[in-house]
């Protein structure tokens, strides 16, 4: 072993001169400041966080702790951030982003979150961890020295790429990083063009489908650390399972990626409470739903089930879309259709609509309403409103102010947020507990994001989770055969999405609706459903064992 | 002693660039700039330039700090530890305080003699797998080359002048400025020499540790791969061959009387 020594050889140099010309010096003051600097600047300890104790407004829990020292010491700045979604990897960046600034290593950073999180990063920057931040408004400024925030649609635009790709960053952090595990995309292209010293990938499915996916993320922070594409899938195929298997590759993985799992944080988790609600159509409804099912099963289109799961949403999302229909085509039994609407514009209020009222006059407490449908949002809302309960909506279309507006006026004036799906991802609603799922997807993960909106790191209320389901309808079939069958209420918040891509069952609705559409009775459909999600929690099960496997050998 | 109270330390840089004070509440300070300092801290190079082309008289601007950030002041820019405007500061302060030749102030009637000490804030960084950093401050009297440790907290209990006070007159150093400087660094390399660097044992296993691994991925017949490895392993040599580097962060002559002098040493 051999230690290089560096002297300094231009202070006393420079020093000799003045004195020789009898220069200009610095007063006392000036030399006190300046040393008092260093001092403040000084990284006394190998090891060790300094901004906690600057930063003493925010609890800071141990998992993130230790995951940014291990970032800052072993890591040398450049990693994957993969914990389970809600473990809180904007603090862990935080932390990591206010270090370096304090070391006096960062001053210019880019940022790059999904367009709907721009304002949220800011708000968690400013407030928790006192970063001055630059969001992109509408003319942003790149060559300054800043930390900017940004989505990668708005850099990647022409007119800000250029000028973005001559800027020398001192930190570059992208969040859900997952999307850039294809290398072959401009957004990927575009984020290993950048120039950058430091650089967090945060991700909570590092792996979603092979190997190659964690190939191309640590290929953005180390090119060539893990040999050459061509070689690396070469040695280890496409296969994913191999990475348990393969205690070199492991370990290399291990030196840039930090995963945490709720079950390691040592964290007591608030309480999920999940029921069903069970609902009965009334003889009027029941009657309507029946002949609707008649009618669509003399065709095989496959609207013809979204029909039937709009009419156990409500009449109105049914009515929008069979009318939309029948103008837009030359369809067949079109008459029928027309009678059924006729027949449905006379049914009194939805059941579970009602049944909606009742839970949230009893619960008094405020409260998120997923629907997948406007027409239903709308109708609940009208409903909402003549039972004298306050309601706001939400939709994955607003505009990043609304969206925020929303939030607050959700937080601090009305009692319930009614959302359709695409709202469900980009928002934190942590200070609400109660949710009802009042029509599911069809696609677990989509639900998994839903209740990843309130169950989370900032949680401090056990969290109610009330799926209404109608008897003896698609609803039943779905509620009963899938969301039972794994789990998916009690299982932590996790792999899911791994699990379904190593399926390749990223496209469950469709499968889903497959069944449904070439099944001929009801039984078969249960067979079917059933196998589906048999082969789901058995995968499931198989890819716990794998992670303690995995845990085991890394401790 | 680091920063303890980072409003206090704000207005006395200002201050000390003799800039106005607008404003001085305990979270929030207002200035008005000078010529210099807007130059420095407002980032507006083509007005100076204009400035100075047409030989006008420039209008420095102002700025307010906010040292509390979580106070809402629109006009204000909020200023914390790590913050850019902070590390600017910094920067400036490093440039602007690093060399001294300053005198003790001191009210005498009848000729007094002052003695020349060097002193030395010195920064020792060991590099390796991580960084840690050490402050030392040492000063060598010019006459008789005694040196103590930590003169630092000495100074700071005296007050000093950039000018030579009256009826002073300076001794002139038998030790030369630069066989002073020699003498404190080598008091630290000696120093370092007897210390076990655990850290950089360490860092050197690492380095190791990180090359084997990088061998095995490249275990490959095909020759491409070579100038890639060897790209990646200079990389890694980079990041984890252990290393101590000593820098001077300010230092200077100070003038002292024979009495304080002495006292140095004393204490």
């Amino acid at each position: 072993m051999q230690i290089d020594l560096k002297r300094d050889v231009d202070f006393i140099e420079k020093l000799d001169q003045k004195v020789k010309d009898d220069g200009s010096f610095s007063s006392w003051e000036l030399f006190h400041l300046s040393y008092q600097a260093s001092v403040n600047n000084l990284t006394t300890d190998f090891k060790g966080l300094r901004s906690p104790t600057l930063l003493p407004h925010v609890t800071f829990l141990t998992h993130q702790l230790e995951c940014a020292e291990q970032v800052l010491d072993d890591m040398n700045g450049r990693a994957i951030l993969a914990d389970e979604v809600g473990l809180g990897k904007t603090i862990e960046a935080g932390l990591i982003l206010k270090e370096y600034m304090l070391r006096g290593l960062v001053k210019k950073a880019l940022i790059l979150v999904p367009a709907s999180l721009v304002n949220q990063w800011a708000m968690e920057l400013t407030q928790k961890f006192y970063i001055p931040v630059t969001t992109s408004r509408k003319r942003p400024v790149w060559d300054q020295d800043n930390i900017m925030i940004t989505s990668i649609d708005t850099a990647k635009r022409q007119q800000h790429k250029d000028i973005i790709l001559e800027q020398n960053y001192d930190f570059v952090l992208v969040d859900e990083a997952h999307k850039l595990k294809n290398h072959q995309t401009k957004n990927y292209q575009f984020i290993r063009a950048l120039q950058k010293k430091y650089c967090l990938l945060l991700t909570a499915t590092p792996i979603q489908n092979k190997l190659s996916d964690i190939f191309n993320l640590v290929s953005i922070l180390k090119p060539g650390y893990l040999g050459d594409y061509q070689t690396f899938t070469e040695k280890f195929g496409k296969n994913h399972k191999t990475l348990e298997h393969d205690a070199h590759l492991k370990q290399l993985i291990q030196k840039v990626m930090v995963r945490n799992r709720r079950e390691d944080t040592g964290i007591d988790w608030t309480k999920r409470n999940v029921e069903t609600v069970w609902i009965d159509f009334t003889a009027e409804e029941r009657e309507a739903y029946n002949n609707l099912k008649e009618i669509t099963e003399q065709s095989s289109h496959f609207a013809a089930i979204t029909y039937l799961r709009e009419l156990c949403s409500s009449r109105e999302a049914c009515y929008v879309s069979i009318k939309k229909n029948l103008l837009q085509e030359n369809k067949e039994n079109k008459e029928d259709y027309a009678a059924f609407l006729k027949c449905i514009e006379k049914l009194p209020n939805h059941s579970k609509a009602l049944k909606v009222v009742e839970l949230i006059q009893s619960m008094n407490d405020k409260c998120i309403i997923f629907t997948e449908y406007r027409a239903t949002q709308v109708y609940l809302q009208w409903i909402l409103q003549q039972n004298g309960i306050t309601s706001v909506p939400f939709r994955g279309g607003f505009k990043r102010g609304k969206k925020d507006w929303m939030r607050q006026l959700f937080q601090e004036k009305a009692q319930v947020l009614i959302a359709t799906e695409a709202g469900g991802e980009g928002i934190n609603l942590q200070f609400c507990n109660n949710m009802i799922n009042y029509d599911l997807p069809w696609n677990p993960m989509r639900l998994e994001q839903r209740i990843g909106r309130i169950h989370r790191y900032g949680q401090t209320e056990d969290v109610n989770i009330y799926n209404f389901a109608i008897k003896d309808t698609i609803e039943d079939h779905i509620l009963r055969l899938l969301y039972e069958k794994i789990q998916l209420f009690q299982r932590v918040v996790g792999n899911l999405d791994a699990i379904l891509s190593d399926l390749q069952l990223t496209n469950i609705e469709t499968e889903v609706e497959k069944i449904f559409q070439e099944s001929k009775t009801d039984g078969e459909i249960k067979i079917k459903i059933d196998n589906l999600s048999a082969v789901i929690s058995n995968a499931q099960d198989y890819y716990e064992q794998e992670e303690q496997h995995g845990n085991r050998e890394s401790s | 002693m680091a920063i303890a109270n980072l409003h206090d330390f704000l207005f006395t840089f200002f201050k000390a660039n003799h800039c106005d004070i607008l404003e001085n509440r305990g979270d929030k300070l207002s200035i008005q700039l000078t010529d210099k300092m807007d130059e420095y801290l407002l980032n507006r190079p083509f007005y100076w330039q204009y400035v100075k082309k047409l030989g006008l008289q420039g209008e420095p601007g102002k700025i307010t700090l906010l040292t509390n950030p979580l106070l809402d002041d629109e006009e204000g820019e909020p200023i914390h530890f790590g913050s850019p405007r902070l590390q600017q500061i910094f920067r400036l302060l490093d440039e602007e305080g690093k060399f001294v030749r300053l005198y003790q102030m001191v009210q005498v009637d009848q000729q007094t003699a002052l003695v020349p000490w060097l002193v030395l804030n010195i920064k020792v960084s060991f590099i390796g797998k991580q960084k840690k950093e050490a402050i030392k401050s040492i000063g060598i009297n010019m006459i008789n080359g005694g040196m103590i440790n930590n003169i630092i907290d000495q100074l700071e209990k005296i007050q000093w002048d950039t000018k030579i006070p009256d009826f002073c007159y300076n001794l002139s150093p038998l030790i030369r400025l630069k066989s002073s400087y020699q003498r404190i660094i080598q008091l630290i390399e000696k120093e370092l020499q007897e210390t076990e660097h655990d850290w950089a044992i360490e860092s050197w296993r690492h380095m190791e540790e990180e090359k084997k691994l990088l061998d095995y991925f490249y275990q490959t017949d095909k020759k491409d791969y070579t100038a890639l490895y060897k790209k990646e392993s200079e990389a890694i040599e980079a990041l984890y061959r252990p290393q101590i580097a000593i820098s001077i962060i300010n230092g200077g002559i100070f003038h002292m009387t024979q009495s304080t002098s002495l006292n140095q040493l004393l204490d």
